[in-house]
């Protein structure tokens, strides 16, 4: 069983019948998306095919960091650059765990493409911030750096100014030792993931602005969820930008609070919600009386919906392509379990396919 | 001449983007060709014939007749001449804003006067954050004039901001001035977190101590310089405030340390 139109089961063309009716009837349809590369590009072709405004599953989040480089911009590295030039590592905040591996094998590695023998590491705390990880903390020998009474913000502010020489009414603990790091250092690197707030993020690209006055910093951002960056990518290279993106006047319009899809919802602008995730056992919101077609992993109707699709996973039931922040770029995902469940791209595609027989049948 | 009136009909169904309706782009238009111009953000957008009733003739002088927080950009990109609208208002009025007046009755919705090169926008009920700020992707906020909130401001107002005035008569929410360029921020009424963080150069004018100062902000004491009484006069003149708001020898803290440091904060009791 892998399509229920209601509670009904169906077959799949059938569902896809129906979803396709409701796509080409509705004003303001609106997707949320969790796939991989794939699947997010077939998406974002039937949301311009229809007209729709598409966000993440998760696009709260995925704002924030897609915010630090439309409207903040700054210096970016990859992974396989600071592994082999930076000679400082600075850590800011808390990074997720899935990173940690690597962060351990920066932590194993030299720098072969810089003069210095090896790296420091610090990291940069505040008030409330938790611990580093043990492992790393030994291995890399991570000098921390901040006030245990002041929130990261204010650490960050208090670092700026200190490295331009200008007056602070507080100090850091090992503040001096980080001073003289990045004075001496060839390529100093702050490493960051799960943005906090703007404004820490728009003093911490201020401080590599400053340091690169006089020599080469940068900064190595980790997004807190790889899919989903890998979405951005996609719709970035598609739309010319990342979500959130709406087709309703026929142009992609990237605008973060028109395109909100919680926000539509809530304020009754959508009337159709296509909902769409790859992993086990996510099940999408409930939407009192919001038409839903919801794409899942999941063996049973999705209560509420207005049509269910059993889907399969990328690197589980068939190959796919995903974001990896640990080589910086796109990666296949081969199938490690192969079954006949549908990709979302495909779905799409048949989609896609229906919505031509609707335009012809409605001419 | 009366002026050219838009009547709401009955409360939109989707978004509207009334940035055609302003003085400069009606002047000489036909009603009928009005009426065709197409405002809704849908797949199937409304038509301004279906949303408003059109009354009067003056293009120079043109009022909403009832409000939505679903009218977007209100008085965007107006050259001259005057809008009113009795009621609320959405996203972005008075965006891109070059002279004339845009008076809004209720509340208005995220970015008020975002981009703002010249002009007055007067705002009696609340109004959104990121007030006279840039939209994504934008390097500055509003580059001149006025703009006046009477009731609650929300976060960030005057982001990035370069010349002009806002004045916010009943506080506002964090973040005041994030990353000011140049310009002033006038507010009566509390404050919210960190007003003027990463500030380079520009004023903050407030009634009293904010709560949560940046910590790279310092100290400059009590001074004693021109600038406050020319100021209070001119917020009294402009009927922005019927009393002076700084006084003489105000307290002043001078940032934001971590970037410029050439801005500052002023406010009368310590």
């Amino acid at each position: 069983m892998v399509a229920w139109i209601g509670s009904r089961t169906v077959p799949l063309p059938a569902a896809i019948e129906h979803v396709a009716k409701l796509l080409a009837k509705s004003r303001c349809p609106v997707f949320s998306l969790d796939s991989d590369v794939h699947g997010c590009r077939s998406l974002i072709a039937l949301a311009e095919r229809v007209g729709a405004t598409y966000d993440h599953v998760n696009g709260r989040d995925l704002a924030h960091e897609v915010a630090l480089h439309t409207d903040i911009g700054g210096f970016f590295a990859t992974a396989t650059e600071v592994r082999r030039r930076a000679d400082v590592i600075v850590i800011v905040g808390d990074i997720p765990a899935a990173h940690h591996d690597l962060l351990l094998s920066l932590a194993a590695t030299k720098p072969d493409l810089s003069r210095a023998a090896g790296r420091r590491w610090f990291r940069i705390n505040g008030k409330g911030g938790p611990a580093l990880e043990g492992e790393l903390r030994r291995r890399a020998k991570v000098v921390e750096v901040g006030a245990p009474d002041l929130p990261i913000d204010a650490v960050l502010g208090i670092l700026r100014a200190s490295l331009g020489g200008r007056r602070t009414p507080a100090a850091l603990t090992d503040i001096d030792a980080l001073l003289g790091a990045l004075g001496k250092a060839s390529f100093p690197v702050f490493v960051f993931s799960r943005p906090t707030d703007p404004a820490s993020l728009a003093m911490l690209q201020g401080m590599l602005i400053d340091i690169n006055r006089k020599q080469r910093a940068s900064a190595l951002f980790l997004p807190s969820d790889d899919d989903a960056w890998g979405m951005v990518l996609a719709s970035t290279w598609m739309t010319g930008f990342p979500p959130r993106t709406g087709f309703s006047t026929g142009s992609p319009v990237y605008d973060p609070w028109l395109c909100d899809i919680d926000r539509m919802i809530a304020a009754k602008e959508a009337d159709l919600y296509l909902w769409v995730s790859e992993r086990d056992e996510a099940r999408p919101p409930r939407r009192g009386g919001l038409p839903t077609i919801a794409l899942v992993r999941s063996d049973r109707p999705f209560s509420g919906a207005a049509v269910t699709v059993r889907i399969g996973k990328a690197g589980l039931d068939h190959d796919g392509v995903v974001y990896s922040s640990r080589i910086g770029t796109l990666r296949a995902a081969t199938a490690t379990a192969p079954s006949d469940l549908p990709s979302v791209a495909a779905i799409a595609g048949e989609l896609q396919h229906a919505l031509q027989s609707e335009d012809m049948a409605s001419c | 001449m009366k002026p050219l009136t838009f009547m709401l009909r009955s409360e939109p169904e989707e978004r509207l983007d009334l940035s055609g309706l302003t003085p400069d782009k009606l002047a000489g238009m036909p009603v009928a060709e009005i009426a065709g111009l197409k405002i809704g953000l849908s797949r199937r957008p409304a038509t301004v014939g279906d949303v408003f009733k059109i009354t009067g003739t003056d293009a120079s002088n043109i009022v909403f007749a009832g409000g939505s927080g679903r009218f977007d950009l209100v008085g965007a990109e107006m050259g001259t001449g005057r809008i009113r609208v009795e009621g609320d208002v959405g996203a972005r009025p008075g965006r891109r804003m070059a002279g004339g007046t845009l008076v809004i009755e209720g509340k208005a919705g995220l970015q008020a006067g975002s981009g703002m090169k010249n002009g007055r926008i007067e705002i009696n009920g609340d109004a959104g954050e990121g007030i006279g700020g840039p939209m994504a992707g934008e390097i500055h906020g509003m580059t001149g004039g006025l703009i006046i909130v009477r009731g609650k401001a929300g976060h960030r107002p005057g982001e990035r901001m370069r010349r002009g005035i806002i004045a916010l008569l009943k506080g506002c929410g964090d973040y005041a001035g994030l990353g000011m360029i140049a310009g002033t921020i006038v507010a009566t009424g509390r404050v919210g977190r960190y007003p003027g963080h990463l500030m380079k150069r520009g004023s903050l004018l407030f009634d009293r101590r904010p709560a949560d100062l940046s910590l790279t902000f310092m100290d400059c004491g009590r001074v004693d310089i021109a600038f406050p009484a020319l100021f209070d006069r001119y917020l009294m003149e402009e009927k922005i405030l019927d009393r002076p708001l700084l006084g003489a020898k105000p307290y002043r803290f001078g940032g934001d340390n971590a970037v410029l440091g050439k801005g500052e904060i002023m406010f009368p009791k310590g």
